[in-house]
């Protein structure tokens, strides 16, 4: 068994070197591919996080009735903030919701309305963000069936419109990275396949002394294998020497929307060398297939 | 390097004097009623029947496309019998599971009239490849290399690349690429097609000193003075079927 696997790592290895030029190719085109993909999986990332941005803007606001006492809005605040739908919960004081008015009155150049008024008009409010807009019937539900709320703010067409937006985004942005999955395979196969193509006559000679299958396959696997993870290995490093100014660039770029990407960088990394090494693998396999059928 | 203990002492057994050589009533090849139809339709053997014994030396004649290369792909099971047995050393390929195939292929050694040899391996690498793919421990590779590249005369040629020998000497290689698994069997299509009449001749002496070593021999080939001259069992095949089956027979019908 060991020395089957140090006969096939070995032919592996010869096979790579002794077809260098075929074997640089295919490693060349390999990175290629990989980086096109690493692009797009970042850019749909980041589409991703924009378009979530956009979502936490929906906010449910609850108005609640000016006899609720502080310890039923504190259970309030507790009960609907426990909910999994929501993200998170903020009590606005009527004192604070005119003192913003105030703020605003103030900001857009009027004179102050409210100094004419004896009792403070406006309500204090529960502003409820949500995980996600689809949740906003079962939230709203919630809110309404309290005693101390007086009424929702119903901003039911402005979800619907922007969910239906984002989801065709959303949707175009996988389906654009599918597409560019899909090429990326094909394109790496037919080059793997091409590789082994060149060697049909040593597969031939193999069959004819009697070589058994898997002494047939294995070095073509382990060789699909290592320019599999070569290719992935330099479109890493390419990637890690772009990352650093990329994202500087894009901080600057995108400023405005404090985006919470995540670990992209570990993800990004993981679909290359997964990508590189499962391609590698199964373009190999599917090519030396075709030669064992008989 | 052997994979099975057979009674029979094999060549490399009778090379090196370890066993003396016995004659056996043993049939190497049994075609009983073989018909092989290609999926295009084309039928290229018709209703064959053939026994090689052990030790046989056989030419297999006839004009192109009456059916010997199929012969020789349905020995090697390249190809299955559409209808019919083929043993070969008394396995019926038509049974054979997938896996045992290797095996068989192993007792047969093949040498066709292209040479196909690897371009960038030397004549050791070339004969030692059929050892390594076949999980040959690699202590013992390089004896066995060394024997039979003694026994075809390129000891000298031993690091020389394929391109750098004449086509007499690249022919001894895929001899003794074939030899190396100390077959029962060569099979040989048209071995000389690519080479001039003297160095033909060397290589059908070299074929007759291994068949003296007990290693039974099928030769397809078109050459008639070989032969004529060489007096030995001649089987003729027209349009897929035997028309003649002779022994001490010259290569067109005797009137
Ligand atoms: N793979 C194939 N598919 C279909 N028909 C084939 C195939 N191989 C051979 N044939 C046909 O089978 C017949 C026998 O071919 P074969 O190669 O066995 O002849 P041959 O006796 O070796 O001829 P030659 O002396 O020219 O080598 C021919 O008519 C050929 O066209
Ligand atoms: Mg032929």
């Amino acid at each position: 068994m060991f020395a089957f696997i140090g006969f096939s790592l070995r032919r592996a290895w010869q096979g790579f070197w002794r077809n260098a030029l075929m074997s640089l190719a295919a490693t060349l085109t390999m990175v290629l591919m990989l980086l096109l993909l690493a692009g797009f999986f970042v850019l749909q990332n980041v589409l991703v996080a924009s378009l979530s941005f956009v979502e936490q803007k929906v906010e449910v606001v609850a108005y609640v009735q000016n006899t609720a006492t502080a310890d039923q809005v504190d259970a309030l605040v507790k009960h609907i903030g426990a909910m999994p739908e929501v993200a998170s919960v903020t009590f606005v004081s009527r004192e604070e919701a005119l003192a913003k008015f105030r703020a605003m009155q103030t900001a857009q150049g009027r004179g102050d309305v409210t100094a004419t008024l004896d009792t403070n008009p406006l309500y204090a409010s529960l502003n409820v963000k949500l995980r996600s807009p689809g949740d906003l019937d079962t939230v709203t539900n919630a809110l309404d069936g309290s005693p101390i709320v007086r009424n929702v703010l119903n901003i039911q067409a402005l979800v619907e419109r922007v969910t239906t937006v984002t989801t065709v985004i959303r949707n175009a942005g996988a389906v654009i990275l599918g597409i560019v999955g899909l090429i990326v395979l094909f394109i790496v196969v037919n080059t793997i396949r091409l590789a082994v193509l060149a060697r049909a006559e040593e597969i031939e000679i193999m069959r004819l002394v009697g070589a058994s299958d898997a002494f047939i396959r294995w070095p073509f696997i382990f060789e699909g294998g290592l320019v599999g993870l070569l290719g992935a290995l330099i479109a890493i490093g390419i990637l890690a020497a772009a990352a650093q100014p990329a994202s500087a660039a894009m901080a600057g770029f995108f400023n405005v929307l404090p985006l919470e990407l995540g670990p992209v960088g570990r993800d990004t990394a993981a679909l290359v060398l997964g990508t590189g090494l499962g391609l590698g693998v199964a373009g190999s396999w599917l090519s030396v297939r075709t030669y064992l059928i008989r | 390097m052997t994979q099975t203990a057979s009674a029979y002492p094999t060549f490399m057994e009778r090379l090196t004097g370890r066993r003396a050589p016995v004659r056996t009533s043993r049939d190497v090849v049994v075609l009983h009623g073989v018909t092989k139809r290609y999926p295009n339709g084309r039928v290229a053997l018709r209703d064959v029947d053939l026994v090689v014994p052990e030790g046989d030396f056989v030419f297999l004649v006839g004009p192109s496309g009456a059916g010997k290369s199929t012969l020789m792909r349905l020995l090697i099971r390249d190809e299955l019998a559409s209808k019919g047995h083929v043993v070969v050393d008394g396995n019926d390929l038509g049974r054979l599971r997938r896996r045992d195939v290797p095996r068989i292929r192993r007792k047969i050694g093949v040498v066709f009239q292209d040479f196909k040899l690897l371009p960038r391996k030397t004549v050791r690498e070339n004969v030692g490849f059929a050892l390594e793919v076949t999980g040959t421990k690699r202590a013992l590779v390089g004896p066995a290399v060394d024997r039979v590249l003694a026994l075809v005369g390129l000891t000298a040629q031993a690091d020389q690349l394929p391109t750098q020998l004449s086509g007499g000497e690249q022919q001894r290689t895929a001899i003794a690429r074939a030899l190396v698994h100390d077959p029962r069997l060569i099979i040989a299509d048209e071995p000389t097609g690519n080479l001039d009449p003297v160095i033909s001749w060397e290589l059908i002496q070299l074929l007759l000193r291994i068949n003296e070593l007990g290693v039974t021999i099928l030769m397809a080939t078109h050459d008639a003075e070989v032969v004529t001259s060489l007096r030995k069992r001649v089987v003729a095949l027209e349009d897929g079927r035997v028309i003649r089956d002779e022994t001490g027979a010259t290569y067109h019908q005797a009137d």
